[in-house]
């Protein structure tokens, strides 16, 4: 991969690439689905943080279609699939001492959901 | 003859850069003017004066801001910004009801085009660990107290979306020009650890 | 991988303390580290879960103490040794030869 030339800077930066996948991948979920975020603790790389794993959510709405990070850290393609916001309680998340009113709004690819 | 263990890097940082800087330049890797352009771009021309516009225009024209909550990135193009680390834009909006706190628990994540680099803050441990334990105490460290009645909703950029806040237009400010209201529009406003201060 | 970057929820890490008026970078060194890895990054070399990895895989205790530039000087330089773009080698050999250039 040749080194990139300064008349590209500005194209490139402020033009940018998106994560986006272009493939026909249908979604698990859609919005106002029940989930619950898997309980997953690979050695390897994944985007899914530990305060979340267990936790039931809503889904807020599809992104679409990316990479997962998982797969992508590590060589092994793309494995492209939907990407949602959840919504999460703060009881669900951090328990009854927690405000009953405030949330947390976390993307999660597919792979990392359960229907609840 | 030497047993060579592992060679140490440098402990000054600046001379560990300097070697890594001189070795890609060496192979090829990095141009030397593509570097100091990067350094330009991001030091002086891309920043939280972006966002600021974006803020102003959305506070201005109600049919602007529909569109920025609706499709954010095409929204904030039409004011000239985008690129990396914001190539796919949520904006989420504060109002007497919600008030929106971003985070990025496991990196740095944060909507370049618009706000430009991260402060060393955004980026630290402190942030990271309690933006989504302790919202609230959080929120008090930066001089801002939530009201218990409305909900604080932390967004923790987990994917490749990239969050801005649309803060809450102060009161006094029905008579100002657009670029008087960018002018109130403050970085951590945008970041939702600040409320905007009228004129 | 359950490493010490996922920090969300962890006690004990003290207070924000935002600095005011803070410049976009605090030292010369961090304005080059920035350059070499966006130019880097934008050849496609690596993508950005394998960066984002490297720096996971940090020492907890060196995570915790050094400072994100820091971070992605550790990053990159393992990631392009992982990309075979140079090796070991020829990295010390250039920490050797700055080191006797600020000797000099």
């Amino acid at each position: 991969m040749p080194a990139i030339p300064v008349d590209m800077v500005i194209p490139i930066y402020t033009g940018g690439a998106s994560a986006r996948v272009d493939a026909d991948v249908a979604p698990k979920f859609k919005a106002g689905d029940g989930v619950v975020a898997r309980n997953l603790n690979p050695s390897g790389h994944t985007r899914l943080p530990r305060y979340l794993r267990g936790k039931s959510g809503t889904i807020e709405k599809d992104h679409g279609v990316f990479g997962l990070p998982d797969t992508m850290a590590h060589g092994g393609g793309e494995t492209p699939q939907h990407v949602y916001c959840v919504r999460f309680s703060a009881r669900e998340v951090w328990g009854a001492s927690a405000s009953p009113r405030d949330s947390y709004y976390v993307d999660m690819w597919d792979d990392y959901l359960d229907p609840a | 003859m030497a047993d060579h263990d592992h060679t140490e890097p440098p402990s000054d940082t600046a001379l560990r850069v300097k070697a890594l800087e001189s070795l890609l330049l060496e192979k090829g890797l990095v141009e030397a003017d593509t570097l100091d352009a990067l350094i330009q771009l991001y030091e002086h021309n891309i920043g939280p004066q972006n966002g600021a516009k974006v803020v102003a225009r959305a506070w201005s024209d109600p049919d602007y801001k529909a569109r920025l909550l609706a499709d954010a990135t095409p929204a904030i193009a039409e004011l000239g910004f985008g690129g990396v680390q914001g190539e796919d834009m949520v904006v989420v909006e504060n109002t007497s009801e919600v008030h929106n706190l971003l985070v990025c628990t496991l990196c740095s994540c944060y909507p370049w085009p618009v706000l430009g680099l991260p402060p060393v803050w955004y980026k630290a441990a402190p942030y990271r660990a309690r933006a989504v334990s302790e919202p609230r105490a959080v929120l008090k460290e930066f001089g801002v107290e939530i009201r218990d009645d409305v909900e604080v909703r932390v967004w923790d950029s987990t994917a490749e979306l990239r969050y801005m806040v649309l803060p809450e237009r102060p009161a006094g400010t029905e008579g100002l020009g657009e670029d008087e209201l960018a002018a109130l529009v403050t970085r951590d406003s945008m970041i939702g650890v600040a409320l905007v201060e009228g004129a | 991988m359950n490493g010490i970057h996922d920090l969300g929820g962890m006690h004990g890490l003290g207070p924000v303390n935002p600095e005011s008026d803070e410049p976009v970078f605090h030292a010369e060194w961090e304005r080059r580290m920035f350059a070499v890895l966006m130019a880097t990054f934008a050849s496609g070399i690596y993508n950005v879960d394998e960066f984002r990895h490297a720096i996971e895989n940090m020492a907890p205790a060196e995570y915790l103490a050094t400072s994100y530039y820091e971070h992605w000087l550790h990053s990159l330089e393992q990631v392009m040794i992982d990309k075979g773009q140079f090796n070991r080698s020829e990295l010390e050999a250039a920490w050797s030869n700055v080191t006797a250039g600020e000797a000099a």
